[in-house]
């Protein structure tokens, strides 16, 4: 009892906040495209939080903010109550694209997440990038280099790099966009668990994804944004069940009520 | 002081410098485009014609030069000269601009080729809408290297000693050295800034903006932005007043050229059988007369005493010395270079100043200050090895900082930002993210650099300004070129380049192919 109302108690509190936060790109002229404009969300502790929105609104720019990778010209990003300046190790990213470093082998390039673990000796910090590895399905492919590997399996040591830090806020741009649909199914199987396990990270994710019926089956809430510049054009609070099955009644009520906020 | 004479003489002289380098310079783009083109798409032509750029980019124009004048004056006396000055100014300019061709085709992704593939585009198309757009932003990044190289050499073969005989060609170089050597110094410093206003102002109107148009051909999903410069600012209304003087004319001259050529294209279509004869005739008949102006055994004859003359030992030790002076000059070059590229990448802002900044000092050319150069050191009293390492630094550098800052500037965005994310800073980054981008640009740039370096030795290892002389102590192979150029010794002259030439194609064979290669496949790219 305890310890569900504890964890209620922590659902209210915020893990990464935006506070009216506007942010521009400088185009190649000089002219500004503003791509926010005081727009304020959160994200709670042990949350799944999906983001949806029309192609090019600002959804990956979004992300980057919440990493620290780019700062908002005005406003502020708090992550657990203190405000956010650089990237942390505690927030981790998977970008839309693998971005593995094409010279290094699969190990090498998972191994580069943990370059600043100086208490971890080589082989400790070996034998963790080799549980990723192991969880996320690439074991044996440690010597392989990314341009051996399918687009799938990029994507794939891309989440063992994203979690081997074992950060607290898992932050997924289109992480399943690339995948065939089986290797999809069963990578959204294994974060969800990582998610729901308490003792083991990240404590909440959130996920960019075009893919409604994914976020549906994965988020406790989605946020759905407007075009340029962006507002929240609504939020849906899902509450289903886990694991929650595609073909009920429910779960097309949810599809469709995204679909309604996004067109 | 100066009189208005003069100015214009200045003015005149720099006009017909900058014809020769603007034919060159076109020259060398459409001959780029064939070649680069060629090898970067057909494996036994890459196997054919990369050697050979790589043997020619290495010889020494210079000694070229007596040869080329031969033939060329052979062909007609007047129009000779000049087209054997064009011609010289043409191999100065054309190398990097050619590797830079092969390069971009030789990097295109695959899945853009196979989309074009996919897409069924034949090879003309394939031409059109992928080589040259992919090809146009490294020709547009090497144009001003390539105008500065040609600068540097023009200074050199407008005027030209070869034993009692002397040519001079109407130019810049040649006005500026007079001056020079006549003690009108006043008249010199304002040649030199005539020439530093020029390369400014092709920087402004032309090589800026076609980088900046080059920008939208790039593949990067998000291309570098090219700085604006305070200068062009300065003068965009006049960029403005261009603008709208060529305007709804597409190209520079526009309507009445491409009616000309088209015009032209239509008579040649017409005519085409005429039109061929007379090229097959005039060939035969020019070559006919160049082959009955020289025996061919006494041209042998000449050329084998030379190697007799130069021995085994003393060319090795030439080129020994020479080669050390290279890579040291390169050593500097790189140096300066990574650690600037990297601040300039790393710091947008410092972009905008810099950038430009080197842009129109790399367009400036260093034998215009070698009068100014030889006067420091000798003032200082440092070696004279220092001078002729430092002219060959200023004809090398620039060829480091493009092919590396060009690297560095298509480093994918989410590449660094896993850097960023992980916190993978300073030294680390170096290693693992600027390193293994930029290492084929590296050593593209070195071997670029290095065919350059040996080009300028016949230059910076013996100085010769009419009366003036001015040498290394140590043994050179450029010295030894130069000797031979001004003494008018043939044999000697052919004799040493061919060493030249032959150690360079051996380095390149040994080393430099190898180390390319590997380098690609570090960075995981198909070759
Ligand atoms: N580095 C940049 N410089 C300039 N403009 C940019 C840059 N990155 C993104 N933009 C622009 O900002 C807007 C938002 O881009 P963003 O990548 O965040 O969109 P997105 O919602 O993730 O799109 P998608 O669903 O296609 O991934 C787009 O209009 C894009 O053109
Ligand atoms: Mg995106």
């Amino acid at each position: 009892m305890k310890t569900a109302a504890n964890s209620a108690e922590k659902m209210r509190e915020h893990l990464l906040e935006l506070r009216e936060v506007s942010f521009s790109y400088v185009m190649r002229g000089g002219e500004k495209l503003q791509v926010f404009d005081k727009l304020s969300l959160s994200v709670s502790y042990a949350e799944f939080l999906g983001i949806a929105g029309p192609s090019g609104c600002g959804k990956s720019t979004l992300l980057r903010i919440m990493a620290g990778l780019l700062k908002p010209e005005s406003g502020e990003v708090l992550f657990r109550g203190k405000p956010l300046k650089e990237p942390t190790p505690r927030i981790s990213m998977m970008f839309q694209s693998p971005a593995l470093f094409p010279w290094y082998t699969v190990l090498e390039n998972v191994m580069l997440a943990l370059i600043h673990e100086k208490e971890l000796s080589r082989e400790e910090k070996e034998e963790r990038v080799k549980v990723f590895l192991d969880m996320v399905g690439l074991m044996g492919f440690e010597t392989a280099y990314p341009a051996e590997l399918s687009g799938g399996m990029r994507q794939r040591v891309a989440l063992a790099r994203a979690l081997v830090a074992q950060p607290d806020l898992l932050l997924m741009d289109e992480p399943f966009s690339n995948l065939d649909p089986l290797t999809a199914i069963s990578l959204r199987r294994e974060i969800e668990t990582l998610w729901r396990n308490q003792s083991l990270p990240p404590s909440s994710v959130v996920m960019v994804s075009h893919d409604i019926e994914e976020l549906v089956e994965l988020s406790d809430r989605i946020i759905v944004l407007t075009k340029r510049p962006v507002k929240i054009a609504g939020i849906i609070e899902i509450e289903m069940e886990r694991p929650r099955s595609r073909r009920s009644k429910e779960f097309y009520e949810y599809v469709d009520e995204v679909y309604t906020l996004l067109s | 002081m100066i009189t208005a004479l003069e100015l214009l003489e200045i003015l005149a002289a720099l006009g017909y410098s900058w014809a020769r380098m603007s034919m060159s310079l076109l020259l060398s783009i459409l001959f780029s485009l064939c070649v680069g083109i060629l090898a970067g798409v057909n494996r036994l032509a890459e196997k054919i014609i990369i050697p050979i750029l790589d043997i020619l980019q290495s010889i020494p124009i210079l000694s070229f030069f007596p040869l080329a004048l031969y033939i060329f004056i052979s062909v007609h006396p007047i129009i000779g000269p000049e087209i054997a000055a064009i011609f010289l100014i043409f191999t100065s300019q054309v190398w990097n601009i050619a590797f830079g061709v092969y390069e971009a085709i030789k990097l295109l992704p695959h899945e853009i080729l196979e989309a074009a593939r996919s897409l069924g585009l034949g090879p003309l198309r394939r031409l059109r809408d992928l080589y040259i757009p992919a090809a146009f932003p490294k020709i547009a990044a090497n144009i001003p290297a390539s105008w500065a190289n040609g600068l540097y050499f023009l200074v050199a073969c407008e005027i030209i000693t070869i034993g009692e005989s002397k040519w001079k060609l109407f130019g810049i170089g040649t006005i500026s050295t007079e001056f020079m050597l006549s003690g009108k110094i006043p008249q010199f410093w304002i040649s030199l800034i005539a020439v530093v206003a020029a390369v400014i102002f092709m920087n402004l109107a032309l090589f800026i903006p076609l980088m900046r148009l080059s920008e939208r051909y790039k593949f990067e999903a998000y291309a570098a932005e090219v700085p604006r410069v305070w200068i062009e600012r300065a003068t965009k209304p006049i960029g403005e007043l261009f603008g709208r003087i060529f305007a709804d004319k597409g190209l520079p001259g526009g309507e009445p050229v491409s009616r000309f050529l088209s015009y032209l294209a239509s008579i040649i279509k017409r005519n085409k059988v005429i039109v061929s004869a007379l090229a097959i005739a005039a060939l035969i008949s020019s070559s006919a007369y160049y082959l009955n102006s020289i025996d061919v055994s006494d041209y042998l004859e000449v050329v084998i005493s030379g190697f007799g003359r130069l021995g085994l030992i003393d060319p090795l030790l030439m080129i020994g010395f020479s080669l050390l002076r290279v890579v040291s000059a390169i050593i500097i070059g790189l140096a300066w270079v990574i650690p600037v590229s990297i601040l300039i990448y790393e710091r947008r802002r410092l972009e905008k100043i810099l950038v430009p900044t080197f842009q129109v000092l790399a367009s400036l050319p260093a034998t215009l200050l070698i009068p100014l150069i030889v006067k420091l050191v000798l003032d200082a009293k440092l070696p004279l090895e220092t001078g002729a390492i430092t002219l060959i630094l200023l004809g090398t550098q620039w060829y480091l900082f493009f092919f590396i800052s060009s690297a560095m500037r298509s480093i994918p965005r989410e590449e660094e930002e896993v850097c960023k994310l992980f916190r993978i800073r300073g030294f680390k980054k170096f290693r693992h993210l600027y390193l293994p981008r930029i290492l084929p640009s590296l050593v593209m740039g070195c071997l670029v650099a290095m065919g350059g370096g040996w080009n300028t030795l016949v230059v910076a290892e013996r100085i010769v300004l009419d009366h003036f002389i001015w040498q290394v102590e140590n043994p050179g192979i450029g010295k030894a070129l130069s000797e031979a150029v001004t003494s008018g010794d043939l044999g000697l002259l052919v004799a040493a380049t061919i060493w030249m030439v032959g150690f360079i194609a051996v380095l390149n064979k040994l080393f430099w192919r190898r180390l390319y290669q590997k380098a690609t496949e570090i960075v995981g790219v198909v070759t």
